[in-house]
């Protein structure tokens, strides 16, 4: 469980983030949603600690971020893992390199345990054994995804943090990579948070979803009754899809 | 006022450097592979360079040198003495700052604005030491190589070359080089080149370490970085000189 108590962040004149609080909890798909520029990424960062927000507080179950010393948020980094907007794989290291360099960071698993579960984490976001020598620039953007989230779980993390996964994925493959983030969020019962400003995933797996706009939480619930609010800004933003609004005229 | 402002940060950025290492293995590992990529690949260029300028300056010597009135030695020890003290040290660190110090700069800029460099800090990895520390110390233990290489094969090309060009015989050529030598040159100039060798690594590490943006910044950050290690070696050069050697 993670959970954000009235956070504030802004960068020396713009203020980004204004009291946002929430809770996301493990074992389900947490969606983050809002346009472009209304701080979901300085958000997901900033609950990662890779930002200092001004005020507020950030609880990894019962533990508070903002209070840590530095040397103790890096052993609790270990236990999250995170997947970026471009997937920020390794250029130099291959396929399976990428996977493996946690464990070789972190562990002390003897070389044949490190194949082992490179292989089993690869296995799990469905990458053929042919393709663990490529180097990422010789894979498709979807495949990067998928190793990207392979890295991600390569040291068993309780929190996953996902910013935009499927974008620049086209819809079926979006889709694939969705599913596969829910069912290992299940799997290994995680707490996992998702960036996106698409629809299709709302609808896919918006098991809880947090709408923010222009730094402020506007609207939460879950994607059965996203279609029904009467939140004017929320509707703005979903119906700016014609294939939604033809949905909800149909609907009622 | 934005000179401090980047000097403070560089200072920064290298207490982050020498901070303690996650895995020393890592490190060891890196640091081979960045050996190998800034040091050994740049032995050919540096032979080639050094046996041009070794073979123009003997010619240059041997013209500008042909009254009868000057020993036949002082071809052979300006040219010796002009490779030691100055190019094979400085000038070639000016040559390496474009080669390795751009490519020190684009391959960390790259991950920066690719977001690697947060993945590492994510999974609790000191960056800054991991990417830019191997890189320091690589560099640092080649130049001096680097320098023997270049004096070595600058003399090689004045010998030859001055031979083939009739300007001067070759036992001239090696009377010359080994009139009036002190061996404080060499000392002194291998102390220039582990100096520069760290200009060379960390100024362009911290102009990749910090670009914001996308691919077009990165391209600019590379041309900052050698102008402004170029600028730093040749002071840095001026310093060392008046200290050592006056
Ligand atoms: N490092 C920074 N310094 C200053 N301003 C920033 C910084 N990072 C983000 N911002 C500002 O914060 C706002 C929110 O940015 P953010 O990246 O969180 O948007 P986003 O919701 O993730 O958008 P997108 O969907 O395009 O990724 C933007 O107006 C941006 O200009
Ligand atoms: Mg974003």
């Amino acid at each position: 469980m993670i959970e954000v108590k009235n956070i504030y962040k802004s960068f020396e004149e713009t203020t980004v983030l204004t009291d946002v609080s929430t809770r996301f909890e493990p074992g389900i798909t947490n969606l983050i949603i809002g346009r472009s520029g209304s701080g979901k990424t300085v958000l997901l960062k900033s609950i990662l600690g890779l930002y200092e927000i001004d005020q507020g507080e950030i609880w990894y179950d019962d533990r508070n971020l903002v209070e840590m010393p530095e040397k103790e948020r890096k052993l609790m980094r270990r236990e999250v893992g995170m997947v970026f907007q471009g997937g920020a794989l390794f250029d130099s290291l291959s396929v399976a390199a990428n996977v493996k360099f946690p464990l070789d960071m972190f562990t002390a698993m003897t070389s044949k345990e490190k194949q082992k579960r490179v292989e089993f984490c690869l296995d799990h976001v469905n990458i053929e054994t042919q393709a663990f020598q490529l180097f990422p620039s010789e894979i498709s953007g979807g495949m990067q995804k998928r190793v990207a989230i392979a890295r991600a779980i390569a040291l068993n993390p309780k929190y996953l943090f996902c910013d935009e996964p499927n974008s620049g994925l086209d819809p079926e493959t979006a889709t694939v990579i969705d599913k596969l983030i829910q069912s290992l969020t299940k799997e290994f019962n995680m707490t996992t948070i998702i960036n996106t400003h698409d629809m299709n995933s709302v609808i896919e797996i918006g098991e809880s979803v947090l709408f923010i706009s222009k730094g402020e939480v506007c609207w939460q619930g879950t994607n059965k009754d996203i279609l029904h609010t009467k939140n004017e800004k929320l509707n703005d933003f979903i119906f700016a899809n014609k294939l939604y609004a033809q949905m909800r005229k149909e609907q009622s | 006022m934005k000179f401090f402002f980047h000097v403070g940060k560089y200072f920064k950025l290298l207490a982050r450097v020498f901070g303690r290492p996650e895995k020393h293995k890592m490190y060891v590992r890196q640091l081979f592979h960045e050996i190998d990529s800034l040091g050994v690949n740049s032995v050919w260029i540096v032979i080639i360079i050094s046996v041009f300028i070794g073979g123009i300056m003997t010619i240059q010597f041997a013209y500008s040198m042909s009254n009868p009135i000057y020993p036949h030695t002082l071809v052979g020890l300006g040219t010796r003495d002009t490779l030691i003290l100055e190019f094979s040290s400085t000038i070639l660190a000016l040559i390496m700052a474009g080669k390795i110090g751009s490519n020190i700069t684009s391959e960390i800029g790259t991950m920066r604005v690719t977001e690697q460099i947060d993945s590492l800090e994510i999974m609790g990895v000191n960056s800054a030491s991991y990417l830019i520390l191997p890189k320091i110390v690589a560099v640092v233990f080649i130049f001096p190589f680097l320098f023997i290489i270049s004096v070595f094969f600058g003399l090689l090309g004045g010998l030859v070359t001055g031979s083939i060009a009739g300007v001067i015989t070759i036992p001239h050529y090696i009377d010359g080089i080994q009139w009036l030598f002190y061996p404080y040159y060499v000392t002194f100039s291998l102390i220039k080149s582990v100096v520069f060798g760290f200009i060379v690594a960390s100024v362009p590490a911290y102009y990749g370490y910090y670009v914001q943006g996308g691919a077009l910044e990165v391209g600019t950050a590379s041309t900052k970085a050698v102008v402004n290690t170029n600028i730093l070696i040749l002071l840095f050069d001026l310093i060392l000189t008046r200290l050592l050697l006056t």
